[in-house]
């Protein structure tokens, strides 16, 4: 009857929500509520009640075998060894310690970690210290919130602190997405026109900043933020997200993921390494990620869950699940967390490949202080002024545009009962469709035939909630028909 | 044109050993059934879960009517009072929701009572186009 | 040896025990002994991680059960769903008690080898809240505090330095701290659908603080105590009649109070606004599942009638999900609170059930988690 409870932060997003995972005798993983977390109460959204098929979908690791623990690092080392174009990424799905023991081998490599976030090179620094995220209780004294993304699904347990914000007479508005429950106003407004929003100093502008996100789009509220004093609050996907960028020294070089793997496309990346960052979960085309995945000379995988990219790397560094290590997160909130975990196999093994590779060791300790030290560092924000738009590549204009609702379950491939697109009320009225039928989705990659719902939305707009595979980008110009 | 009047969808639940022959004989007799009307043919009205009800609500009826062999003639014992049971908790449940009590009714109904059957649905039928439409109907799609 | 329907005083006889005991270490100890002696294969215990946290784990180490003594009254756990399955010995406040009790009517809990040590309960408090309560009213950092207790109405703190500090419950509840909603109305106090039924009510004079009052309920309470005290892990005594009733007075009292409560908290919404209301409520659902997770009552798996009939793709005014749970707690909801407790968008789950399970138990004169001998109704009826 022995029973292992780990207190842990949901890997769902950034958020971080506290929870407990329960580990039978048998390997079976529960969840559990961690009530007195004030990230969120013990509450959990549908992923975080889901996280024992996340963490049970996993072979993670043989690690537990140290014989081919050892040949999977020897292997990596002699790999990477002379190794030409080599790249390294790491979007902040796992601890900051191993973030940070990852930034040591890409020391030792002459290489850089990269987060996968383009924007912030597309910025000027000064404006990176703006995309830090704030309290959460902040925004539920805010007097007016502008939503750029949809709560409900995104970012779920933002939604309590919206309500609240709400009960305490705050105003909301949603932008450009789907209409929300919560919300006062949902307008489908274009930049030019975000002066009729009416922000001020009391104002909360919430957006969120993925490896997907446009450039242009945290341009236009940071000027918005500038004009009107209003604070930004940019959610983030990943349990690390926040620390990562934080610790990270490359933004103002930082590659974005798609630009990555145009690079590995084009062969100018003709090595990859990866910290629990999945380009095929990760990327809006599955099909076409793998394609460019294979032409790699090496790709080598440190990862604590079994995810696509591990069947066809060229050597997997298999670590404990994520609730086992021992280390710390900072969410969205910019709020520290540890786990109660004390695993370092993930740690142990990144440090012998810093050995094989003709450096030094390290051990988790020492690691652990470097990453409180970069997070406790306070910065000093210097003030930034108004930024041009960049130049856009091609817009989708007119047509039907199929786009990504980027959620936990798309960023990490989860199943779950979302096998229909939304669409509003004129499309079904234009297309005829009909009750329990579907529509037809057409792009360059194809056709499917999905079920849909019907939401309030702007009109030609089609959103899912998982990737589907016509999709060619987060926006995809389809030709739709009834059926 | 004139609007045409709202039409009420009605849908009932039939036993397939009385009430469902209540509807036929109605439908067969000079009784002219209203076009609101749609029947399920259920084997007994013990079948009927409440979560039937519940989606024909959800679906947009405006109504749900229960109904099966008088007490004491189900055809597998005991089917209607286990309906009875679960229509009590139905009522009340709709009671508490707020809907409009009479969208849900119960009947019991043999097979040769044709015209009971026919005004039980006139009746029904009436008294929901003074209420109009079901405030669970969905919007959108119907 | 003692009988069914004794009502007696007692403590561990382990002085360590008897003074982390919440108040005699009487429950510590027949855990202890029903483990030690092979009662059963193991005991829920909750794993303290600080004052405002823990978990709930099963032991067979008798050790670790000697050590877990002490009531935490800002844990608002239910310990139900964890015996599902096993064969063991639990403490549970009443609504843990109730939810055995319903998941042993839907065969998931054998009951003849499960031993349920029961506790009186005045309440539970969310963790969180009490640290804001704490910082707020108090004027206390929730790190200092070292105990919490509840006296003659009065929510008392002890700190590190030896400092006490008490409020009114009623002021605290007033400023929307102190219990938790749904143990403001809770109407049971007293566990008698439990074994034993142990509290510190009625334990007055020299005794008070560190004598427990047990009421033996049935057989297997008397097994359990008798286990206990033949092991020497108790010492007890009859309770004397101003200790009885004392407690009974308590206990009417507290049931009266709860009674102001439910008046105050179901306040009529009317007709024509009540359907807009629990639509525009179970609006800002999520789907996550938890409240079907979580409440003690409901033993279906994954795949239930609420789950299986429900879809996110539906364009429902109200979900399946819902509207059949509903239903299907109208007669079932002890009122735990568990729902609300976990819901992630802070709907009032646990007051939306109650405001359809208040009439539908009250009209059956039932109260569910009480006993084996009424079913739930709507799976089994006829007299
Ligand atoms: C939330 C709460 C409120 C209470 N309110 C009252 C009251 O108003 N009047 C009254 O007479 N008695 C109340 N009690 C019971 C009382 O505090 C003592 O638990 C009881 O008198 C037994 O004392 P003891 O020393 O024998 O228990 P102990 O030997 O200290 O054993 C206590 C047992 O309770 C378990 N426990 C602790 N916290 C919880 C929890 N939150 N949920 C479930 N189990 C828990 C422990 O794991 C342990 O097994 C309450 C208990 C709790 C947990
Ligand atoms: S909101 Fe984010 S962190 Fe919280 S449970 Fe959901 S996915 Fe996990
Ligand atoms: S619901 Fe009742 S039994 Fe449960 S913690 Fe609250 S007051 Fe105690
Ligand atoms: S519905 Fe909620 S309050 Fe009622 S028993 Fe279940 S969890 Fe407890
Ligand atoms: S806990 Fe809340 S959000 Fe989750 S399913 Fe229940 S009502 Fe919906
Ligand atoms: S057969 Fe008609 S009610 Fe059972």
């Amino acid at each position: 009857m022995k029973e292992s409870i780990y207190q842990t932060v949901c890997p769902g997003c950034g958020i971080g929500c506290g929870l407990y995972i329960r580990e039978d005798n048998q390997g079976a993983v529960s969840i559990d509520f961690f009530k007195s977390n004030p990230v969120n109460l013990g509450k959990l959204c549908r992923f975080g009640m889901k996280l024992p098929h996340y963490f049970s979908s996993g072979a993670f690791c043989k690690a537990d075998e140290p014989s081919s623990m050892e040949g999977a690092i020897r292997d990596a080392a002699a790999r990477l060894k002379g190794a030409e174009k080599v790249a390294m990424l790491s979007v902040g799905n796992t601890t900051c310690e191993e973030h940070m023991a990852f930034e040591r081998i890409a020391k030792t490599l002459g290489s850089a970690v990269h987060t996968g976030i383009q924007a912030y090179s597309k910025l000027p620094p000064e404006c990176h210290s703006y995309l830090e995220g704030m309290p959460f209780q902040d925004i539920e004294k805010a007097n007016k919130i502008v939503l750029f993304i949809d709560p409900y699904v995104q970012y779920p347990l933002l939604v309590r602190r919206l309500l609240a914000a709400k009960r305490n007479n705050s105003h909301i508005i949603s932008v450009g997405t789907k209409e929300l429950h919560l919300a006062d106003e949902n307008l489908s407004i274009t930049p030019n026109e975000y002066s009729q929003l009416g922000l001020d100093s009391n104002s909360v502008i919430i957006t969120d900043l993925h490896p997907h996100t446009d450039a242009n789009d945290i341009i236009q509220l940071l000027n918005l933020s500038l004009e009107t004093g209003a604070k930004i609050l940019t959610m983030k996907p990943f349990v690390s997200s926040e620390g990562v960028n934080r610790i990270s020294k490359v933004k103002t070089t930082s590659k974005g993921l798609s630009q990555m793997m145009d690079e590995v496309k084009k062969g100018n990346i003709r090595t990859l390494v990866l910290l629990d960052s999945d380009p095929i979960e990760l990327m809006p085309d599955t099909d076409e990620t793998v394609k460019s995945l294979k032409k790699l000379d090496n790709l080598i995988v440190i990862s604590s869950r079994k995810s696509p990219v591990n069947e066809i790397a060229d050597v997997v560094i298999s670590t404990e699940p994520l609730y086992r290590k021992a280390g710390t997160f900072m969410n969205t909130e910019g709020r520290i967390q540890e786990n109660s975990g004390t695993g370092v196999t993930g740690i142990n093994a990144m440090s012998s490949l810093n050995k094989e590779l003709g450096s030094e060791e390290f051990e988790y300790g020492q690691l652990h202080e470097q990453v409180m030290a970069a997070l406790t560092n306070e910065g000093q924000k210097s003030g930034y002024s108004k930024i041009k738009n960049l130049a856009t590549a091609k817009q989708c204009t007119g047509g039907y545009v199929l786009k990504y609702l980027y959620n936990p379950f798309m960023w990490f491939n989860q199943l779950d009962d979302n096998d229909f697109v939304l669409i509003n009320l004129n499309m079904v009225r234009s297309l005829k469709l009909k009750k329990g039928g579907q529509i037809s989705l057409t792009s360059e990659n194809g056709n499917i035939k999905m079920r849909y719902r019907v939401e309030g939305m702007p009109d030609g707009l089609i959103l899912t909630a998982r990737k589907l595979p016509i999709a060619i980008a987060g926006t995809t110009s389809v030709k739709v028909e009834g059926c | 044109m004139a609007e045409k009047e709202w039409e009420p969808k009605i849908v009932a639940f039939c036993c397939n050993w009385c009430s469902y022959g209540g509807a036929d004989t109605a439908g067969m007799g000079r009784f002219q059934q209203p076009s609101s009307l749609r029947i399920i043919r259920v084997m007994c009205s013990g079948r009927i879960d409440p979560m039937h009800v519940f989606n024909a609500f959800l679906e947009g009826a405006d109504a749900v009517l229960v109904t099966g062999c008088h007490l004491g003639d189900c055809h597998y014992v005991n089917g209607n009072y286990k309906a009875e049971v679960r229509y009590q908790f139905l009522e009340e449940m709709v009671k508490q929701l707020g809907l409009e009590p009479e969208r849900l009714q119960l009947n019991w109904i043999s097979a040769s009572e044709g015209e009971k059957f026919a005004n039980f649905v006139r009746d029904v039928t009436a008294k929901i186009k003074e209420l109009g439409p079901s405030p669970l109907k969905p919007e959108g799609v119907n | 040896m003692v009988e069914v329907g004794d009502r007696l005083l007692g403590y561990a006889t382990d002085p360590n025990v008897r003074s982390k005991g919440a108040s005699g270490g009487l429950v510590t100890a027949v855990l202890a002994a029903a483990l030690e002696k092979g009662l059963v294969e193991g005991v829920v215990i909750l794993k303290r991680i600080d004052e405002y946290e823990a978990v709930p784990v099963i032991t067979d180490d008798v050790q670790e059960v000697l050590s877990s003594g002490g009531s935490m009254h800002a844990v608002p756990v239910n310990l139900a769903k964890y015996v599902v399955g096993k064969k063991v010995a639990m403490p549970g406040k009443p609504c843990d008690v109730r939810g055995v009790i319903e998941q042993a009517k839907r065969n998931s809990v054998d009951l003849s080898n499960t031993y349920i040590v029961g506790l009186n309960c005045g309440g539970s408090m969310h963790p969180v809240l009490t640290k804001e309560m704490l910082i707020k009213m108090y004027e206390i950092d929730p790190e200092d505090v070292v105990g919490e207790e509840i006296e003659k109405g009065k929510l008392i703190f002890k700190t590190k330095s030896g400092e006490e500090k008490s409020i009114s419950i009623d002021k605290l509840e007033e400023e929307g701290y102190g219990r938790r909603e749904s143990c403001r109305y809770c109407d049971v106090k007293i566990p008698v659908s439990a074994d034993l039924a142990c509290g510190n009510w009625g334990v007055i004079g020299e005794l008070a603080g560190n004598a427990t009052f047990c009421e033996v309920m049935n057989e297997k309470g008397k097994l359990l105590l008798d286990t206990a005290i033949e092991a020497g892990y108790v010492e007890v005594r009859p309770a004397d009649e101003k200790s009885i009733s004392i407690r009974e007075k308590v206990n009417s009292a507290m049931l009266k109070l709860g009674d102001e409560w439910k008046e105050k908290v179901f306040d009529e919404i009317p007709d024509k606004d009540r359907l807009k209301y629990y639509i525009d409520q179970f609006a800002d659902c999520i789907d996550c599942g938890a409240c079907k997770e979580v409440c003690p009552v409901c033993s279906c798996g994954p795949d239930s009638k609420c789950t299986m009939f429900h879809s996110l793709a539906d364009n429902y005014k109200m979900s399946m999900y819902h509207m059949v749970r509903l239903l299907h707690l109208s007669d079932s909801c002890i009122g735990c609170g568990q729902c609300a407790d976990v819901c992630p968008v802070d709907i009032p789950v646990t007051t939306i059930f109650r405001r359809f399970a208040n009439p539908a138990q009250k009209n059956r004169n039932y109260m569910p988690g009480m006993d084996l001998k009424r079913p739930p109704f709507l799976e089994v009826m006829l007299k």
